[in-house]
This record gives C-alpha cells, sequence and structure tokens, in this order.
C-alpha cells in the first residue's frame, strides 16, 4: 500500500487546477511577495487576462508554405485576362490564369475552379487582399511571418508562443502550442520556437501521424503508476527538507501533468475514432495523400479540447514551374479538407470562438516565368480570416487590376501580427520581453491593429 | 513605459519617410564645374528631373522584375540602389558615371549583345530609351542621394552624463577592504565583503555544509560531474585543515575541469556546429573550436589572451606550427555565427554578419549590446551610430573565412568556398596540375548547363519507373562534377582547414542609415567604443583592420567592462547568480551589482593576478561563503527571499549535460576521454533540413554516444533529444544565464525515453551483478550511484515492497505478453527499434516535408527482477533530489 498522504496530495493538485494561479493569487494578497508572485504568473502557462477582452480564443493557422498563385485560385482579375501576353506594369509577360473563374455566394466573391469546396464558404471569410512583406526569399520570408523579423542573426520568438506567453493556455493536460509537419528547412525550428522568451512557450512538434516523442508509455500503466508514486514520495520528502527549492513542487506537477498527457494527447491525435463520414468529408487517407486531411482533423481536436494555436502545414507551392499540373494537384488536397475544417468549426460552435488564418508567406506574379511558371511576389497578395471575431464575406485591402502591388489597405506582416493579438485580447505594443537590455515584441517597433475587419 | 528597438532592417518607406528630412544631394560629375552654387543647384537639379522623368521610370518598368530589392537580384545586380548599379553583379560595373563605353548597363542593352540582350523578356529598348540612359550616364548618372537625417551626428544630450556616472563605465576601483563585527567568521577578503553587508542587512549566514554535500557541490561546479563514492568517502575522514584545498585542486587540474567551463563559454560564445536558420549548412570544422576553448580552460591561459586570441588570433607573434594554428582555430569564434547564406544581397550578407560579429564580441565580452546602435543611436547607453561604424569598420576590413558566401536559391555545394577557409599551417597542399584543373572545370560547366536546361522542364519532372523524375541524374551528375573540382581545391580534403577570420580589404566604412547596408551616409575612422575609456589603449593601425588595436582595447588592464564581467560570470556560475544578475548587460538597461564593492575587489585582483580564471576560482571556492550550507530560515527568507546577500548556498538544477553525464556516469557508461572531432566533421557545408538523412544520422549518432554531452553533435536546431528538454544553451543566441523550465516533457523524458531507460537498465544490470552485495547493499549501491548518499531507512523499505510489487507485475505482464508472442527466448533483454514507415513524397521534384516518425529504441528487459531494478533505478535517475545540486 502507498502511504495516504500520496492520494491526497494528487487530490489536491486535481482540485486546485488552477494551480499556480491559485498559489500566486495568494501570494499576491502578501505585498512583500507581490513582485515575485507576479513574475512567476507572467512566466507560467496558466490563463491569463487579457489586456481587452478577446474576440477569439484560439487560432489555427492553415500554412501554405510556399507561396500560392493567387491569380489563378482566390485573386480574379480581369484585366489581367484581359491583358494576357503583354508586358506588365513592371516589366514581364503578363500571363491569365488557364483556370474558369466564378462567383459564389451572396457576396458573389470569385474563386477558381480549382476550389469549389472552399469557395462554399465565401461569405464567411474575412479577405486580407494587401498584404505585403520585406523580403521575396522562402526562408527570411517564412521566419518573417512566424517571428515578425526576417534578420536571421537574432532569433524572435514565434507568434504562437508570444499567444502563449500572453494569455496562457486553457488546457493544463495538453501542450498549449502544437504544429504540425512544421516546414524542415527555411528557419525550421524557429518557426515554432521562443528564442529568447522561456522555454515552455515553444510550439510542441507533432507529425501528421500524430507523434510527440516520449508520449508513448513503455511499460503497463499500472506499473508506471507504481513507479511514478514512488518518484513522487521521493520528491515529497526532498521538498520537504529546509532550503530545497520552490521549483521541485514544479517537478511533482509536471510529472502528474506529463502522467495525464500520455492519456490524453495520443486519444486526442488518434483520429480513428471519428464517424467514417467525418473523415471522409475531410478526405482522409492512409498514407502521404491524406496528409494534409489527418492535419485539419487533428487541429479541430486540438482546437476543441483548448489548444491556444495550432498551426497545420501544406508545403509544395512554390511554383516556379509546373504551375499549371502542380496547382491542381496542390489545390486537390488542401480545398477540400480546408473546407471540412470550417464545416466542422462551425457544427460544432467553435467557429464563434475560433479563428482560421489561411494563406502564405507572400504570393506569386501576374507575369510568367518560364514557359509555365510565376515568381514570388511580396508586394501584394492575399491571406483569409474566418470564424472568431472578424466580419463575414469582408474584403480589407486590394491590389492594383493584376496584382502586382497592393494599393489600399496594405498590411504588412507586422499589421498582420498586430491584428492576430488583438483579436486574441493582446495589445501588440504591451506585449513585451525584456531581452539584452530591452524590450521586445512581436511587432517590432511597427504594427497597427486594422479595426476595419473587426466584426 | 515600454522601449523597444527596431531589428528589423527592412523598415517601409513610410517610417524611413517621417525619420528623413527631404534634402538631395547630387553625386559627384566629371562635367564641367559650373561657375557658381547657384549654377551648379540648377544643373543638378535638371538632371535629377531628367533621371526623375525618364530613367527611373524605365528602369521601374523593363529592369525592376528580375533586379530589385523586392523581386531577385538576377545576375547579382539591382537597379533599384545607385550602389546597386556601381557595384554591379556577377559581370561587373553595371553603371560608371560619366563613362558611357565602359558602363555594362548600355552594353547590354544595345542590339550587338545578342542572345544576352536585356530586357530579356518583352521588346528591346527603343534607341530613344537607350539613348536617355547614355544621356543619363555621361551626366554623372545622378541619382537623388540618400538622405542623411538632420540630426545625424548629433546624439542625445544626455550621453554625457550617463558615461561619467553609469558605475560600470568607471575605472575599477581598488575599494576597502570592510571590518565586520564578527571577528572569526570571514577566512578571507570576499568573506569580509560578504558578512559586512549581511550584518548590515540583519542576516545571520547559514552555517557550513556537510562535507558530504559540499563535495558533490564543488565536484559538479568544477567538473559537471558528482563525485566518486570514493572522492566522497576521502574527503569525509579527511580531517587535515587543508583536506578541502585539495579537492579544489585536484578537480582544477582534471580535464573535466576545462569541459565544464569551457561550456559556459561556449554559451556566450553562441557555439553552434551550422549556421541555423534560414538555410542550414553544417560547420564541419568547428569542434577544433570547440576543443581549442576547452584546452584554454585546462591550461588557464590568462583570460586577456584567450580573447585576445579569438578576435586577433591570426594576427598574434607566434613561434611555431602548433602555436599558429591553435591561434586561427581560436578566431573561430567570429566565424561560426548564425548566417544567412540565402541572403540575396552580398553586401546586406557581409553587414549582417558583421553586426553578429559585433553582437558576439560586445555582449560575451563587455556586456554591452551594442548592435542596437546598428539603426540607431542606443536610445539607453552612450552608444552612438558612429561607434558601431567605427567597429564595423575593423570587421568589414576583415575577412569572415566561414568557408561560405550568399546566394539567392541554389541547393549542394552552392553556397560552399573552399579557398575562402582558414588553412592551418603543415597541410601544404601541391597546386592541383593546370589540365586536370581546366577537365574538371569543363565537366561543371557541362553538367550545369544540361541540368539547366532539363530542370524543370516537363520532361525533366516526368517520372522513371523508380520514382525518380528523369532530371535527377542530371542534377547528381552536376553535384558530382562540383565535388570532384572542390575535391582538387578543397584544403579539407588534403589536411587542415578551419573556419576563422583573416585580414580582408582594410577601409573605414560608412555609417548606414536606419542599418541599411546600401544607404551610405558619412564614412567614420575605425575604432572602438566611446562610451567608456581605456587609458593608455593604442588606437588603430590603419594599415591594418584594427582588430588586433580592437583585442588589446578590450583586454587591456584598464578597460573597466572586461574583467569585471569576466569575474561576475564565475561568480554566477558557482552561486547561481552573478554580483550583477544580468550577466550580459552592463549597460544602463541590466541590474546593478549586489555588491559593488566585491565585484570591484574581485575584478581588480584577477586583472592583478595575470587574469588566471584557475586561481580566482580557487580564491571564492576557499571562501566561507562558497562552503556555506543550503539551509534555509523563516527569518531570512522574509528578508530577503531570493538570497540575494548570499546568507545561504543556493542550491541549483544541474544542467541538461550534466543530468546526461550524471546518467552515464551513474550507469558505468561514460566514456571520459574526449572523441576525435565530432560527427559533425564527416558533413560536406550543404544544406540540412531537420528531417533529412543527415539530420537523422546525426540524432542517432548523438542518442548513441556516451561521449560526455560538450561532444556531442550541436548543429542548430538539431539539438540532441537527451539534451533538449533540458533548457540547453539556445546556439543562436549570446547565453549567459541559462533558462531553468519546469515542463511536463521532462518528465515525459525521465518516464519513457529510450536514453533514460537504458542508462536504467545498464545501472540494474550493474547493480544485480554485484554479487557480493545483498539486496540491502545493491540498494545502498544505486543510492550512492545516483544520488550520491545513502538510503534513509524509511526509503529502503519502501524500495524493498517497490521491489517485490514490481517484480511480480512485472512477471505477470511478461507471462500475458508471452502467451501473446511465445518467447523469443535468447536474450534477456532487448533493444527493438521500430522500422521508420516508408514515407514517400508527394512530389519527387518537391523538397519532401512530411514529418519522418522518429524511431525510438524499446528498452525492455524480459527478466522479472531485472525490469523491477531497472523501474528502481529508473525512478532514482527520475527524482528532483537527482537533478538539484545542493
Amino acid at each position: 500500500m502507498l502511504p495516504q498522504y500520496q492520494t491526497s496530495r494528487r487530490d489536491l493538485l486535481k482540485s486546485t487546477s488552477a494551480g499556480f494561479g491559485m498559489l500566486a493569487l495568494a501570494a499576491m494578497l502578501k505585498s512583500d511577495r507581490a513582485k515575485a508572485a507576479t513574475e512567476s504568473a507572467k512566466s507560467s502557462l496558466q490563463p491569463k487576462f487579457a489586456h481587452f477582452p478577446p474576440r477569439a480564443k484560439r487560432i489555427i493557422f492553415v500554412f501554405m508554405q510556399g507561396a500560392v498563385s493567387q491569380v489563378d485560385t482566390f485573386e480574379y482579375k480581369p484585366q489581367l485576362q484581359k491583358d494576357h501576353g503583354k508586358t506588365g506594369p513592371e516589366g514581364g509577360k503578363l500571363v491569365g490564369s488557364r483556370f474558369r473563374f466564378r462567383q459564389y455566394g451572396e457576396t458573389g466573391s470569385w474563386f477558381s475552379e480549382l476550389l469549389p469546396n472552399l469557395a462554399t464558404h465565401a461569405d464567411k471569410m474575412c479577405w486580407l487582399r494587401g498584404l505585403h512583406t520585406d523580403t521575396p526569399a522562402h526562408p527570411q520570408a517564412v521566419v518573417q511571418l512566424h517571428t515578425g523579423a526576417a534578420n536571421a542573426t537574432l532569433t524572435r520568438p514565434s507568434m504562437g508562443a508570444w499567444m502563449l506567453y500572453g494569455l496562457g493556455t486553457e488546457n493544463q493536460d495538453l501542450p498549449g502550442y502544437v504544429t504540425i509537419n512544421p516546414p524542415p528547412n527555411f528557419g525550421g525550428a524557429v518557426n515554432f520556437g521562443s528564442a529568447f522568451l522561456p522555454a515552455h512557450f515553444q510550439g510542441s512538434r507533432i507529425n501528421d501521424q500524430g507523434y510527440l516523442p516520449n508520449l508513448k508509455a513503455r511499460t503497463d500503466s499500472g506499473i508506471q503508476r507504481r513507479q511514478l508514486d514512488f518518484i513522487q514520495n521521493m520528491n515529497q520528502r526532498f521538498a520537504s527538507l529546509p532550503g530545497t527549492p520552490a521549483d521541485v513542487e514544479g517537478v511533482i506537477q509536471s510529472y502528474e501533468l506529463a502522467f495525464r498527457m500520455q492519456g490524453k494527447v495520443p486519444e486526442l491525435l488518434d483520429i480513428s475514432d471519428e464517424p467514417q463520414q467525418v473523415l471522409d468529408a475531410y478526405g482522409v487517407r492512409p498514407g502521404p495523400a491524406g496528409s494534409f486531411a489527418r492535419q485539419c482533423v487533428m487541429a479541430r481536436r486540438l482546437s476543441e479540447a483548448g489548444v491556444r494555436f495550432v498551426e497545420i502545414c501544406q508545403p509544395g507551392w512554390d511554383h516556379h514551374n509546373n504551375l499549371h499540373k502542380g496547382l491542381i494537384d496542390r489545390c486537390q488536397s488542401v480545398d477540400q479538407s480546408t473546407a471540412a475544417l470550417l464545416t466542422d468549426l462551425e457544427q460544432r460552435g467553435l467557429l464563434d470562438e475560433t479563428l482560421v488564418l489561411f494563406g502564405s508567406e507572400f504570393g506569386r506574379q501576374p507575369t510568367s516565368q518560364g514557359e509555365d511558371g510565376r515568381d514570388h511576389n511580396i508586394t501584394g497578395y492575399p491571406m483569409f480570416l474566418a470564424g472568431a471575431g472578424v466580419k463575414k464575406g469582408f474584403v480589407y485591402g486590394g491590389t492594383d487590376e493584376y496584382g502586382v502591388r497592393a494599393v489600399e489597405g496594405r498590411m504588412h506582416t507586422n499589421d498582420l501580427h498586430a491584428t492576430l493579438l488583438a483579436l486574441m485580447g493582446l495589445d501588440h505594443e504591451q506585449l513585451t520581453y525584456p531581452y539584452a537590455g530591452r524590450e521586445f515584441r512581436l511587432t517590432d517597433v511597427a504594427g497597427e491593429v486594422k479595426r476595419e475587419i473587426f466584426a | 513605459m515600454t522601449t523597444l528597438c527596431g531589428g528589423n532592417l527592412s523598415l517601409s518607406l513610410r517610417t524611413a519617410l517621417t525619420i528623413l528630412s527631404c534634402a538631395v544631394i547630387g553625386s559627384s560629375s566629371p562635367a564641367a564645374l559650373a561657375s557658381s552654387a547657384d549654377e551648379q543647384d540648377a544643373t543638378q537639379s535638371a538632371r535629377l528631373e531628367f533621371f526623375e522623368k525618364k530613367v527611373r521610370p524605365l528602369l521601374v518598368s523593363r529592369c525592376y522584375a528580375c533586379h530589385s530589392a523586392d523581386t531577385k537580384p538576377a545576375g547579382g545586380l539591382r537597379v533599384d540602389d545607385l550602389n546597386g548599379l556601381l557595384n554591379g553583379g556577377e559581370a561587373g560595373a553595371a553603371v560608371v558615371p560619366g563613362d558611357v563605353n565602359t558602363s555594362l548597363l548600355l552594353q547590354r542593352v544595345s542590339a550587338e549583345a545578342g542572345k544576352r540582350r536585356m530586357p530579356a523578356e518583352g521588346d528591346p529598348l527603343t534607341d530613344e530609351q537607350i539613348a536617355d540612359l547614355r544621356q543619363w550616364i555621361q551626366d554623372g548618372a545622378v541619382w537623388p542621394a540618400v538622405a542623411v537625417p538632420e540630426s545625424f551626428g548629433k546624439t542625445y544630450e544626455w550621453y554625457g552624463d550617463v558615461r561619467a556616472n553609469h558605475w560600470a563605465w568607471q575605472p575599477i576601483q581598488k575599494p576597502q577592504v570592510p571590518v565586520t563585527q564578527s571577528a572569526d567568521w570571514a577566512r578571507g577578503d570576499i568573506d569580509r565583503f560578504i558578512l559586512s553587508t549581511l550584518e548590515a542587512q540583519g542576516l545571520a549566514p547559514a552555517g557550513e555544509a556537510d562535507r558530504s554535500v559540499l563535495i558533490r557541490r564543488v565536484t559538479y561546479d568544477l567538473t559537471g560531474l558528482a563525485p566518486t563514492q570514493a572522492d566522497v568517502d576521502a574527503f569525509v575522514s579527511d580531517t587535515a585543515s587543508d583536506a578541502f584545498e585539495r579537492v579544489v585542486d585536484r578537480l582544477l587540474q582534471s580535464e573535466a575541469f576545462g569541459e565544464q567551463w569551457g561550456r559556459h563559454w561556449l554559451d556566450v560564445a553562441r557555439y553552434g556546429e551550422s549556421t541555423g536558420p534560414s538555410r542550414n549548412i553544417p560547420y564541419p570544422h568547428a569542434w577544433r573550436y570547440r576543443d581549442y576553448v576547452i584546452d584554454a580552460f585546462n591550461a588557464d591561459v590568462p583570460f586577456n589572451q584567450f580573447i585576445r586570441e579569438q578576435i586577433a588570433g591570426d594576427l598574434l607573434p607566434t613561434t611555431s606550427d602548433t602555436e599558429r594554428n591553435r591561434q586561427a582555430i581560436a578566431t573561430g569564434f567570429l566565424a561560426i555565427g548564425v548566417k544567412d547564406v540565402n541572403q540575396r544581397f552580398k553586401i546586406r550578407f557581409e553587414m549582417d554578419n558583421v553586426d553578429e560579429q559585433i553582437d558576439v564580441v560586445s555582449r560575451s565580452v563587455l556586456g554591452l549590446t551594442v548592435s542596437c546602435a546598428r539603426c540607431h543611436d542606443h536610445k539607453f547607453d552612450p552608444i552612438p551610430t558612429t561607434d558601431y561604424y567605427a567597429l564595423a569598420g575593423i570587421f568589414t576590413s576583415s575577412e569572415n573565412a566561414s568557408g561560405l558566401r550568399n546566394q539567392m536559391g541554389g541547393s549542394g555545394l552552392a553556397y560552399y568556398v573552399p579557398a575562402n577557409l582558414v588553412r592551418l599551417s603543415g597541410h601544404e597542399i601541391p597546386a592541383p596540375p593546370a589540365e586536370k584543373l581546366a577537365a574538371l572545370e569543363a565537366k561543371v560547366a557541362e553538367t550545369k548547363a544540361k541540368w539547366d536546361t532539363i530542370r524543370g522542364t516537363p520532361a525533366g519532372l516526368k517520372k522513371q519507373p523508380n520514382g525518380q523524375p528523369v532530371q535527377r541524374k542530371f542534377r547528381v551528375q552536376y553535384d558530382k562534377a562540383l565535388a570532384d573540382l572542390n575535391a582538387l581545391k578543397d584544403p579539407v580534403e588534403n589536411g587542415g582547414a578551419v573556419h576563422g577570420i583573416r585580414e580582408g580589404k582594410v577601409a573605414d566604412t560608412a555609417v548606414r542609415l536606419r542599418g541599411e547596408a546600401e544607404k551610405h551616409g558619412p564614412v567614420v575612422p575605425r575604432g572602438f567604443l566611446t562610451t567608456f575609456s581605456v587609458p593608455g589603449a593604442a588606437p588603430v593601425d590603419v594599415q591594418q583592420s584594427g582588430r588586433l588595436q580592437l583585442a588589446d582595447w578590450m583586454t587591456s588592464d584598464n578597460n573597466p567592462l572586461t574583467p569585471r564581467v569576466a569575474v561576475n560570470r564565475i561568480w554566477h556560475h558557482l552561486f547561481g547568480r552573478g554580483i550583477v544578475s544580468t550577466v550580459d548587460n552592463f549597460g544602463t538597461t541590466g541590474d546593478v551589482p549586489s555588491h559593488p564593492e566585491l565585484l570591484d575587489h574581485l575584478a581588480g585582483g584577477f586583472v592583478h593576478d595575470g587574469w588566471s580564471v584557475k586561481r580566482l576560482i580557487r580564491s571564492i571556492l576557499l571562501s566561507r561563503t562558497y562552503q556555506l550550507s543550503s539551509e534555509s530560515s523563516a527569518q531570512n527568507v522574509a528578508k530577503d527571499p531570493s538570497n540575494r546577500w548570499l546568507w545561504r548556498h543556493s542550491p541549483r538544477r544541474l544542467s541538461a549535460e550534466e543530468i546526461r553525464d550524471s546518467m552515464l556516469a551513474a550507469s558505468g557508461k561514460l566514456i571520459e576521454s574526449r572523441p576525435d572531432g565530432s560527427p559533425a566533421r564527416e558533413l560536406k557545408m550543404i544544406e540540412i533540413r531537420d528531417n533529412g538523412p543527415e539530420a537523422a544520422q546525426l540524432h542517432a549518432k548523438a542518442a548513441k554516444s556516451t561521449f560526455r554531452s560538450i561532444y556531442l553533435p550541436l548543429l542548430r536546431g538539431v539539438v540532441p533529444t537527451t539534451l533538449e528538454v533540458f533548457d540547453p544553451a539556445e546556439q543562436t543566441l549570446v547565453t549567459g544565464n541559462r533558462q531553468t523550465t519546469n515542463v511536463p516533457g521532462q518528465a515525459l523524458f525521465m518516464l519513457n525515453s529510450s536514453f533514460v531507460r537504458r542508462q536504467s537498465l545498464s545501472l540494474a544490470e550493474l547493480v544485480l551483478g554485484r554479487q557480493d552485495l545483498d539486496d540491502n547493499g545493491k540498494l545502498t549501491l544505486a543510492w550512492q550511484k545516483v544520488l550520491g548518499r545513502l538510503p534513509e531507512e524509511s526509503e529502503r523499505q519502501e524500495a524493498i515492497i517497490f521491489l517485490a510489487n514490481l517484480e511480480e507485475a512485472e512477471r505477470e505482464r511478461l507471462s500475458r505478453s508471452s502467451d501473446l508472442a511465445a518467447n523469443e527466448g535468447a536474450a534477456n533483454t532487448a533493444v527493438t527499434t521500430p522500422a521508420a514507415p516508408e514515407v514517400p513524397p508527394l512530389d519527387p521534384d518537391q523538397v519532401d516535408q512530411t514529418g519522418v516518425a522518429i524511431a525510438e529504441d524499446n528498452v525492455v528487459s524480459s527478466d522479472p527482477r531485472l525490469s523491477a531494478w531497472m523501474a528502481l533505478s529508473q525512478a532514482l535517475f527520475g527524482t528532483a533530489e537527482f537533478r538539484y545540486v545542493r
């Protein structure tokens, strides 16, 4: 038999699921400890108060790595079609899209035939059509989209890490920030890293099979529980010695959380218990062809369970050549699954608190590159938002008649970040962290919240 | 108020316009001098108008698509910036002001250029357009000058005051050693400084630590490992008055000292074996720098010499090849930083690298963030932009010999430049035979042409029966030819070459407005910071880069920062907190010293004693302060909860390396000797992806290695999984103070990782192998191996019950599973490695980005008794006690 206090200790931890929060609050009442408590609260993963009432609780970022050709998918440019073959405003030969466009929904939004499913959500979307960024090379642009800065020599925290730092996590049994199949290059781990923020704000990387390191118990759970109890007994004894650092309490808690995660996370990431019609709706198939669909299902499950920031990724949009067939392939893999994700979130009532962001690190040119390709475009490209906090069937910003440059509603990556933080209830100028003698923020020294898009 | 600093160098136009006044200055023109200033102005503005009306629109509409910052610099050329045109691309200067005959731009747009005629797409330029370009170049290629802000050169008024008053920039004082009330407590001056503050604060110091605690503490602090049981026993029973002193001397002499303290330096040197973010290219020779650092600490190279070697080792006098090589390797410090080889513009690549060098040098040695001044005068510390570019000139006058160049896109060996590495002496290679060289060069050209032709075409992308695209073999042929050519010229293939630095084209450099590499302001002479003065330091020798004088300035006995920063780092590692808690920041935004007099006492003594790190450490360890118990008292906690005044010794959590090494030591598997090089040395300087085969191999090698952690492959972004969860240094950042987090990932690592389970199995085998011991003896051995102490009686009882229960449960479990899998019956322990599922890429020509399931060994035992002891060993490794040192 185990000593009695073991169990009661676990009960205590369970009952005060607010954990650190409660402790911090208690400590704060004693003024001499107020500062320490505030510090530890700021660095903890407990839910925190936002700067102002949040419009969205969670974000799912659907990242199309490589840069989707917007004029072939969801940016209809009649003048481009008309001037096909002519020289563009900044040189190069204009090439109209080979795909047919038509209008959808009450808003009459234009989509190409490549995206018949996403198009059915036309009236939910809030388009940002005047985006621009600084660097037309994938590595820097991907890193900038994720961390706010393209300068590789000083690594910055990723936007998901900033959100965790600002808001904490809702579900203490799960990581608060999960990234599925992130690009293995173009900055790699930087894109979900915490840089100088405490390490527990970094994203947990899983693959599209739901693999997370060391999550699988290597022995029967009964045996492991006995082992864990033995460890916790020893920890308890150690914690009671005079002078043992308070962090040991954190070690004890982390074991309990880890034990719970072993049970819950695999369950959560195992999508086989979804009804067949749901899996079919997403287009789940075995093997690589079903990778993105599985990511979408996992994203919904993670988000539903309270994960603050989920990112999923479909690479392979860098169509300098093979544009025609490449787009057909890519859109096939993305269109149905993303549309199903939006439908599923909506049906479960999650779209009211979840914000979906869809897009690439930049866009592509309306002019040709080689026989069948388009080059990068950082001066004007779109992304869309859907769900919590944003207007439905709304367009903010736009590019010139060919889609080369953003001419109205211009929105730099910093502005996008400022706006996303604001939707989550965070003031991008207040969300700062001291490092190397100064305060850093996601938006560096820029960023403007585009309130026009708020619902 | 929130204070911020821009680090994003691509500031948008809107920002630029608000900062700048819109004055325009023309560039010089060889045209006839106008007779009056007014006339000159009139000519100038007419030319500017001509440029804006005729030339710029032409460049925008016909050239920008392939030659601008917003698109790409095809052929290395950009035309949206005057310097871009003047510097030109791969073919040379595009514009030579006033010289229409040599300006490549004119040649390339004319019909004579034939196939190479520009623009590559659309109609050729009209005769009229070409004439406009000719006119513009003839008239001196006038371009609206980069406007220098009116405020330029006028630094903040408060700079003077802060310079004069901030504590860290004042000369190091020789403070009076205080007299304390209690006369017999202090063992030396360090204790007198500490005790006088404790007395002033009304804090009673804790008693002395137990001997077993003390030897564990000092052994970890000096070597990163636990003491052996024999060491503990010897010290506990040694009653001589110099017993502790002898322990300290023994540890300072051990090889492990350099490994522990070398690792501390590698943290601030942001050591990594690859370029990191963007495209991750290995530094296959970085390990030589790592070994240099370890050896330097073991040899107690004076700290000022250590710094001098790293900044200017190539310029220091030497008497032998060995010494010359050692100093060349030391300069790896400046070369192995984070680099963005995918940077499109050479000048930005260079200025980013210079910035990285300034950052690492200034923060690691001076505890100052000088990099803030790249774009504007520092907002908190008196570091004007001109200081930054005075330093930058020193580094732009040096060549960053990392073996890499920038290139937009590109794959394979595209970024590798063998000649750019620093050659070691004694490894001279004969010049390659000209014929062979020519043949290989021709082969490269031929294979490249074929690859370029087929790349991305429908024919090239067509899949072969083996699933690979047709074009793949052309790529392979090209890579092979390039590799052969490199091998012929590559010093690495023929002997030693390292990443380092050497003298480059010596010249002062211009201030870059807002930090933008192309936007030149006034040129500033090379020099050092004006933030504080270093009496007696020699100025930059104008014939050289100035690195040697910079090194001398930094390590001068009169430099107020370098010794303070160095002793504070040492204090930090011994007490868990620096006298200045912000160890990398001694500027105005940093913390103030808790014991300023002690800091100066130590810094002054350090310099006076020849900058000996070992002697400084020794003197601190022999203080009573270091030897205090970690026991706490409620009274003191109420007054000083964070132990700022050092009334006790603060316990610390072991580092990631210490945790791994300690497990290996306890399980008997640790190899304490140094391996030859690093697994990274096998790599070519070709991009690796973190799910690619190279990364997988590195992970596998790291997982298998039983060498000390400092010798694991440490490529940026490919952190060994055995270190990852316990907060290793972020390899892209100067890290003087590591974080200590508490996350479930650590618990999961302890519970389920194959590494921990393998060490637990080894320890269990080791303990059970001791036939001479009964179970009690075995428990004692396990406790000693992991926790360095005897089990308490209650623990012993619990362990016996635990073992019995576990053995029983294991027996049941095994009988169940043997029913299922009719036991293999061979070995009684097994390590099974699941095969990674085959994941074919979606599109063979696209990089496969599908997450690879990481194969993890499942370490199990099919002997119930061994299983039970393995579980116990694992539980002991999992305790908080194991990872804390008191």
